[in-house]
C-alpha cells in the first residue's frame, strides 16, 4: 500500500490556471484567493530561479493538517481510509471537515492561551487560564469574527475565573503601559513597549506614541474579590473616579487658594480640625497637620498648606483616572498627561471619557477595515504557523519599518480576510487549500540564501499538539483530559498547581507560540520526560493492556506489525531502510516484545515524531 | 603548554570540588609532570583566571514573599518600629542581628550584610521578577534570568548536568534560550523526576542507538535540520542520565553528621543539595524558601510566623555556609540572601507588616566578598535608607564582580536589541575592600 499525491496535483494545477486571472476587488472565495496566492508565490519563485519542492504526499498532508486544523494525530483508520481514497477533492474535504470538528476550537483555543499568557506579567495570570480556554473555544466553534473577539479582550470587565475575556488585560494586571504593549504586539504585530522608556531606537515610534495608547488604558483597575477572608478570585473594574491619593492631593494642592478660602471659616488665616472636619481636606488633615505645621501653632496656614509634600514618592499612573508619562529626568514627579490616541490611523477621541467609551472606541479603531494591521498580524501568526515560516519574523515584530518576504501576498491574504468579516475558519481553510501549504518538506543547503514557500519547513509540535498526539497513539482517551475551566466552589483556594494532565504536560512542553520556530528546539526536563516517564513506559509494553500489545497480536508477521506501528506513532509506512534496519534489530535482541517495545521508544523519541513534517 | 590543554577540564573539576591535593596531583602527573618541566606553581598559574572564572558558582537562597528587615539583620530593639523583636550579638563584635538567627550569628564573620537595599516595585510579582532579572517586566521581552546570564558565562559546557538548577519555581532563561533554563527540582529530599531509566543500562543504550539509526530517515526526508538538533539535545541528556555525577541529586548520601547541620527542615536539605551540586560542577543553584513552605509574605501574626521561618532558614543559611568553607568551597562559591522586598516600618493592626520596597535588607558570602561587617544603614526608624543606598542593579553588579562576569556583556534580544546582564547600577566596592 503505496500513497500517491497524483490526484490532488491535478486538482491544484486545475484551480491554479482557472484563477490566475482573477482580480480582487471584492470578496473572494477561499479557492480563489488560494490560487491567487499560490500564482504570486510560484511567479516569485520562477524569478530567483527556484524549483518548488513537489506536494506532500497524502499521509504527509493528512498529518499536517490534522496538526494543523485539529491539533493532534490522524488515526491510523484515518490514514488508511484517507490513502485510498480516490476522490480527487479529498484534500479540500478534509479540511472542511477539520474545521467543523471540536477538536479544533479546543486546540485553538489553547493555542491563544498560550500566546497571552505565556508572555503574561502578572504571575497570577494562570487563575484565568481555564475560563479563558472555555471561553475562546466558545467563540471558535461559533467562529466569531477575529475582530469581534478582539474587542471582547479589550473591552472586559468582570471576574477572572468567571469571564475569559478579561485573559489578556488580567495577565498584563491592568497596568496601561503593559497592556498596551500586549495590545500592539498581539493586534498588530507591532513591537513598541521599547519606546516606554524612550523614543524607538530604530522604528519610527516615538515614546509620545507608545504613551498615547496607553492612555486608552488608565481607568482600568485589578481588584482582589474577597469571600469573608479568602481570597477568591480577581476582577477587571472600570474606575472612572480617581482612587489615587497621589491624584487627590495634586487637586488639592491646585486648588490650594479656593480651598483655604472656602474652609477658613473664621478668616484668621489658620485651619484647624474644627473648621474642615465636614469638608474633604477633614480625613486627611491630621496627617497634612503633622508634616505641614512647621511652626507647630496647631493649625496650618495657607503657606504651610502649599508647602506640603505628598508623604510618599511620586508614582505615575497607578489608581489614577488618567495617563502620565514619566519625566525620565524627575522621575518622583508625576510626569506629564497624555490623550490617547492612536498611532496608526490617528485617531484621537475627546478628551475625558470614561473607561467604557475609551476601551471601546478604540477597538473599533483597532478593528476598522481601514486599521491594514489588524488584518495582516492576525494573517501573519496563522500562515507562520501553518507553513512554519511567516512573511514577517518573528511574526510578532512587524510594522511598516520591517521588510516582509512577499509582501503582496500578505496583503491579498490580508484584504480577503478583513473583507470575508475576519472569518478565521475562512483564512484557515485558505491557507491550507494552497500549494504553498501542500508542498513536500526538504533540506535546504545553509550556505544558499534561501527563498521561503518554496517547501514546507519542519517544525516543532507546540506542547498541546505533542499532548494530544501521544493520546492519540496510546489510545488514551482524549476527551477525559480535556482542560476545563476550573471549578470554583466553596473551599476552592485560588493558587493551586496545574490540574488536568494535559495541562501538567503543557507546563512541562509549552513554548511561547510567537517564538520563531528556528529557536525551539526542546529542553532536558522534555527529553528526561520522553526517555523515561514512568507513565509512558507503562504504555509501552508489549505485554500488558496497551495498543502495542493488541498491535502484535493482530500482526503476527514483523513486517506488518512494524508498518502498522510506523502508521500509529508517525501516520506513515515505514520506508525499505527503516523496514530493514528494525527487522535486524528485531533479529538480534531475539526477544520479539522487547525489541518491539524498543522499537514504539525509538519512534515516540524520533525527532519526527516530535515535529510536523 | 600544549601538553596541559586537554588537562584543563580536568584541573576545573579539581578545583570544583575544593583543594584534593590527591586528584591534582594525579591529573598533573598524567599531564604535564610526565613531560619532567613543569611545577606544580606553574600549573596553577597558568590559564589562572580563566581557572578562577570557570572554578566559580552561585548560590541563591530565595525568601520569596518578602522577609522583615526588622525580624532578620536590621532589628531595632530601641525603636517602636522594631516592635518585640530582640537583636542578638554575633561573632563579630558590634554587630547585631534579630533573635531567631543564632545560628548565623555565629557565621558572621563570612557575611556582609547590606541593611540599605532600596527599590520602588511593591508588588510580588513584578518584584520577584525584577530581583531575578535585573529588569522591569515589559510586556513583550522575557528578560533572562540572572542565574542564565551567569551560566552562559562561567558555565562548564562539557559538565553532564545542567549549569543552572533551582528547588523551587523561578524565572526562566528568557531570550537565552533553552541551554541556560534551570532544571527545577520540586523535593530536595527525591531523585529529581524522570531521570532513572525505566530500563536496564544496556538496553536504554540499545534504545538509544535504534534511534540513532531511524533517525537518518527523516534527515534524509528534509528534517536534517531538526534531527541535528534533536541528536545534540538526546545526547546531551542521556549523558546526564547515564552520568556518575547525577548522584549529585541525591542526598541522601550524605552521613547523618553532615545532613544534621541544615537543620530537619526542607529549606535545609534544599540547601545540603545546592552544595552537592556546586561541588559537583554546577554553576547556579537557587533553594527557595517559598518552595519550601517557608513563605515570608507576613501580613499578619508576624512573631510566629517569622518564628518558624527563622527556625528552618536560620540552620540552613549557617549550616550551609559552614559546609562550604569546611570543603574549600566557599571561596569560589557565592552565596546571597535575599527576598524581593522588605516590610512596613509599622506593625498593622493584623500584627503583621506589609510590603515595602523602599528599605530592606540582604545578606552575602562567599567568594571574594569580605565577611563581617555591614554596609549601609536605615533611619533610627526604618523608614528609609540612612546612608549607603544599594540598588538591585547595584546588588547584581556586585554578585558579577564576585564571579568575574562583566556586568555590561550584551546579549541579543529578540528583537535584535543587545541588552547588558545589567543595565545600570555599579558594584558595591564596599564588599570587597
Amino acid at each position: 500500500m503505496r500513497f500517491s499525491a497524483c490526484c490532488v496535483t491535478t486538482l491544484l494545477v486545475g484551480l491554479a490556471s482557472t484563477a490566475s486571472a482573477v482580480e480582487f476587488s471584492g470578496r473572494g472565495s477561499s479557492v480563489e484567493v488560494a490560487a491567487e496566492v499560490d500564482r504570486l508565490v510560484l511567479a516569485e519563485l520562477k524569478t530567483n530561479g527556484v524549483e518548488p519542492a513537489g506536494l506532500s504526499a497524502d499521509e504527509d498532508f493528512l498529518r499536517r493538517v490534522t496538526l494543523d486544523i485539529s491539533g493532534t494525530l490522524p488515526s491510523s483508520r484515518d490514514v488508511t481510509l484517507f490513502g485510498l481514497d480516490p476522490n480527487q477533492s479529498k484534500r479540500n474535504a478534509v479540511i472542511e471537515r477539520l474545521l467543523e470538528s471540536d477538536e479544533y476550537a479546543e486546540a485553538w483555543a489553547r493555542y491563544w492561551r498560550d500566546v497571552i499568557f505565556l508572555r503574561a506579567t502578572n504571575m497570577r495570570a494562570g487563575l484565568s487560564s481555564g475560563v479563558f480556554v472555555d471561553w475562546m473555544t466558545e467563540n471558535l466553534k461559533d467562529n466569531r469574527g477575529w475582530d469581534d473577539i478582539a474587542t471582547d479582550l479589550l473591552t472586559a470587565t468582570g471576574d477572572v475565573r468567571e469571564n475569559g475575556s478579561t485573559a489578556l488585560i488580567f495577565a498584563q494586571e491592568g497596568l496601561p503601559e503593559d497592556v498596551a504593549g500586549e495590545v500592539s504586539r498581539v493586534f498588530l504585530g507591532i513591537q513598541m513597549q521599547c519606546a516606554n522608556c524612550h523614543d524607538h531606537p530604530w522604528d519610527k515610534w516615538k515614546r509620545e506614541q507608545f504613551h498615547e495608547l496607553a492612555a486608552f488604558f488608565p481607568r482600568i483597575s485589578v481588584r482582589p474579590v474577597r469571600e469573608g477572608n479568602m481570597l477568591r478570585s480577581y476582577e477587571i473594574v472600570s474606575v472612572d473616579q480617581s482612587v489615587n491619593p497621589q491624584d487627590r492631593f495634586l487637586a488639592m494642592k491646585e486648588n490650594a487658594d479656593r480651598i483655604f478660602r472656602f474652609s477658613d471659616r473664621n478668616r484668621d488665616g489658620k485651619l484647624v480640625k474644627s473648621e474642615v472636619e465636614n469638608n474633604p481636606l477633614g480625613r486627611a488633615f491630621d496627617a497634612l497637620l503633622e508634616r505641614g505645621d512647621t511652626n507647630k501653632d496647631g493649625g496650618l496656614s495657607l503657606t504651610e498648606l502649599k508647602a506640603v509634600e505628598f508623604p510618599m514618592p511620586m508614582q505615575t499612573g497607578r489608581g489614577s483616572t488618567e495617563h502620565f508619562m514619566a519625566d525620565l529626568n524627575n522621575p518622583s514627579s508625576p510626569g506629564q498627561k497624555i490623550e490617547p490616541k492612536f498611532f496608526l490611523t490617528g485617531y484621537s477621541p475627546k478628551s475625558g471619557l470614561s473607561d467604557q467609551e475609551r476601551r471601546t472606541t478604540f477597538s473599533k479603531s483597532l478593528t476598522s477595515s481601514r486599521s491594514e494591521w489588524f488584518s495582516r498580524a492576525f494573517v501573519n501568526r496563522m500562515w507562520a504557523e501553518m507553513t512554519g515560516e511567516g512573511f514577517y519574523m518573528p511574526i510578532d515584530d512587524m510594522g511598516p519599518d520591517r521588510t516582509a518576504s512577499l509582501p503582496e501576498v500578505l496583503d491579498l491574504l490580508a484584504v480577503q480576510f478583513s473583507s470575508n468579516g475576519y472569518d478565521i475558519r475562512w483564512l484557515m481553510k485558505t491557507i491550507a487549500l494552497t500549494q504553498t501549504y501542500q508542498r513536500a518538506v526538504r533540506s535546504v543547503d545553509p550556505g544558499s540564501e534561501s527563498v521561503p514557500f518554496a517547501s514546507a519547513t519542519p517544525t516543532r509540535l507546540r506542547g498541546d499538539q505533542l499532548y494530544s498526539s501521544i493520546m492519540t497513539v496510546l489510545g488514551s482517551d482524549n476527551a477525559q483530559t480535556r482542560g476545563r475551566g476550573q471549578q470554583m466552589g466553596a473551599g476552592g483556594g485560588m493558587y493551586r498547581g496545574p490540574r488536568s494532565p494535559r495541562d501538567q504536560f503543557s507546563v512541562l512542553f509549552g513554548f511561547d507560540p510567537s517564538t520563531p520556530q528556528a529557536d525551539i528546539t526542546g529542553n532536558v526536563p522534555q527529553a528526561l520526560f520522553m526517555m523515561n516517564s514512568p507513565l509512558l513506559a507503562g504504555q509501552i509494553n508489549a505485554r500488558g493492556f496497551t495498543k502495542l500489545t493488541g498491535l502484535l497480536r493482530t500482526f503476527p508477521e514483523n513486517e506488518d506489525a512494524i508498518n502498522e506501528l510506523y502508521v500509529l506513532v508517525l501516520a506513515r509506512e515505514s520506508s525499505d531502510r527503516e523496514l530493514k534496519i528494525a527487522t535486524e534489530y528485531i533479529a538480534e535482541v531475539g526477544n520479539r516484545e522487547e525489541a518491539f517495545e524498543d522499537l514504539m521508544w525509538s519512534l515516540l523519541n524520533s525527532s519526527e515524531f516530535l515535529s510536523k513534517r | 603548554m600544549e601538553l596541559l590543554t586537554p588537562q584543563r577540564h580536568e584541573l576545573v573539576r579539581v578545583r570544583k570540588r575544593g583543594v584534593s591535593r590527591r586528584g591534582f596531583l594525579h591529573t598533573v602527573s598524567a599531564g604535564a609532570l610526565a613531560a619532567g618541566t613543569l611545577n606544580l606553581r606553574d600549573v596553577m598559574s597558568l590559564q589562572a583566571a580563566e581557572l578562577r572564572r570557570q572554578g566559580k558558582s552561585m548560590i541563591l537562597l530565595w525568601m520569596g514573599g518578602g522577609p522583615s528587615q526588622f525580624e532578620t539583620f536590621d532589628p531595632k530593639p530601641n525603636h517602636a518600629n522594631g516592635g518585640e523583636t530582640k537583636a542578638i550579638s554575633t561573632s563579630v563584635s558590634g554587630i547585631q542581628i534579630a533573635q531567631g538567627w543564632e545560628k548565623t550569628a555565629a557565621v558572621m564573620d563570612e557575611l556582609a550584610i547590606i541593611r540599605s537595599m532600596t527599590n520602588k516595585e511593591g508588588s510580588h510579582p513584578r518584584a520577584t521578577y525584577q530581583m531575578h532579572t535585573g529588569y522591569i517586566p515589559s510586556g513583550s521581552v522575557k528578560h533572562p534570568s540572572l542565574a542564565a546570564s551567569i551560566a552562559k558565562e562561567i558555565s562548564d559546557p562539557d559538565f553532564d548536568l545542567p549549569a543552572v538548577v533551582s528547588v523551587g519555581a523561578t524565572q526562566g532563561a528568557g531570550f537565552l534560550g533553552v541551554r541556560y533554563e534551570p532544571f527545577m527540582v520540586q523535593n530536595a529530599s527525591t531523585m529529581p523526576q524522570n531521570v532513572a531509566t525505566t530500563v536496564p543500562t544496556n538496553r536504554f543504550g540499545r534504545r538509544l542507538g535504534l534511534l540513532d539509526r531511524l533517525e537518518d530517515e527523516f534527515a534524509d526526508r528534509g528534517g536534517d535540520v531538526v534531527v541535528k538538533n534533536h541528536r545534540d539535545l538526546y545526547s546531551k541528556t542521556s549523558k546526564m542520565v547515564l552520568s556518575s555525577d547525577l548522584k549529585a541529586f541525591d542526598i541522601s548520601e550524605e552521613p547523618e553528621s553532615v545532613k544534621s547541620q541544615y537543620g530537619d527542615s526542607d529549606f535545609g536539605r534544599g540547601c545540603l543539595l545546592a552544595r552537592r551540586l556546586v561541588e559537583a560542577g554546577t554553576t547556579f543553584v537557587e533553594v527557595s524558601s517559598r518552595g519550601q513552605g517557608g513563605n515570608w509574605d507576613t501580613h499578619d501574626n508576624l512573631y510566629e510566623r517569622v518564628g518558624d521561618l527563622s527556625a528552618a532558614i536560620d540552620p540552613a543559611t549557617a549550616g550551609l555556609i559552614t559546609d562550604l568553607k569546611d570543603r574549600g568551597l566557599l571561596e569560589n562559591t557565592l552565596v546571597v540572601w535575599m527576598g524581593e522586598f522588605g516590610r512596613t516600618p509599622k506593625i498593622n493592626p493584623r500584627g503583621g507588616r506589609d510590603h515595602y520596597p523602599r528599605v530592606f535588607n540582604a545578606a552575602i558570602a562567599g567568594c571574594s566578598i569580605k565577611g563581617g561587617q555591614v554596609i549601609g544603614s536605615s533611619t533610627a526608624d526604618g523608614t528609609a535608607v540612612a546612608d549607603d543606598p544599594v540598588t538591585a542593579n547595584d546588588l547584581f553588579c556586585s554578585i558579577c564582580q564576585a564571579l568575574d562576569v562583566d556586568p555590561r556583556k550584551e546579549n541579543m534580544s529578540p528583537l535584535g536589541r543587545p541588552m547588558k546582564i545589567v543595565d545600570g547600577g555599579a558594584p558595591v566596592g564596599k564588599l570587597f575592600s
